[in-house]
């Protein structure tokens, strides 16, 4: 069954919905909206309130549940 | 198995005045060229730092000198427009643990939360407008490394990259302008009754 999530973009507020499998990984989900928004995927990390969303795994692995918001945080390295 | 995007909307800048011209000032760590963009950009500037958030980020940068490592943090606030122009405010600043060396910096993983916890205490709705890190005794500049952080995650025109040196006491902001890593012109803000260089 699928669900509707959506993910807020922690950079300027913007939101898109997305419709999620239950076999969807958190990468996925990551390179969608990255791509969507013109970023880099390994540059961003997904969280659902204080946790972190682990990228292999999956929306059934992760609890998620329809109309839950994740938020894109982005992930610096500095050297 | 990809995820499909049904819906979406874009936020726009909100309109806001920003700072008055006598709650901004620069900053005794900006370097020359730092100054001269401010004196050349005085009455509007792209980026307009809370001088709390200031004052964090120079502390977080003194606090990892101490062990010789490189300290990084998000610059949290939001981004305004004015008369056609387009301003970002930096209120606040998180961080959490670090995976760090002499040159090299980032989030440690396993510390993420401790950051999510830090974004959810945050009193204002806010936008992610930049980020900050440190380079102790090697003066400020953006690495091959920091522009590909900032190409990959800090692409629109309201991002910044803040770069300290601790040992220098020097400070640098920058962003990207065409494709390419241009200096930053921004002030220091203060709130009402706060000014730091009174009473």
């Amino acid at each position: 069954m699928t669900i509707e999530v959506t993910i807020r973009n922690a950079e300027n507020g913007s939101n898109l919905n997305m419709e999620l499998e239950p076999h969807t990984t958190i990468e996925d989900i990551i390179e969608g909206a990255a791509e969507f928004w013109h970023k880099e995927a390994g540059a961003y990390v997904l969280r659902r309130g204080k946790k972190l969303l682990k990228g292999q795994s999956t929306v059934m692995d992760a609890g998620l549940k329809n109309e839950d918001v994740l938020e894109l945080i982005p992930d610096p390295e500095g050297g | 198995m990809p995820a499909k995007i049904t819906s979406w909307n874009e936020s726009r800048p909100r309109e806001r005045p920003p700072p008055l011209e006598d709650r901004v000032s620069n900053h005794r760590w900006f370097t020359e060229k730092m100054n001269t963009v401010y004196r050349e950009n005085r009455d509007f500037l792209p980026l307009y730092v809370q001088r709390i958030a200031e004052e964090k980020m120079r502390n977080h940068a003194l606090e990892g000198m101490r062990r010789s490592h490189e300290v990084m943090g998000l610059m949290m606030g939001g981004r305004f427009e004015w008369q056609g122009r387009e301003y970002a405010l930096t209120r606040d600043v998180v961080t959490t643990e670090l995976e760090a060396s002499e040159y090299h910096v980032r989030f440690d993983h396993d510390a993420l939360e401790g950051l999510f916890e830090s974004l959810d205490d945050l009193d204002f709705d806010y936008s992610i407008v930049g980020w900050y890190h440190s380079h102790p005794g090697i003066g400020c500049f953006m690495s091959d490394t920091d522009i590909s952080t900032q190409e990959g995650a800090f692409n629109m025109a309201h991002h910044s990259a803040l770069v300290l040196d601790p040992v220098r006491r020097e400070m640098e902001a920058y962003c990207l302008r065409d494709g390419k890593v241009v200096i930053r012109p921004m002030g220091i803000y203060w709130d009402l009754h706060q000014d730091p260089y009174r009473g």
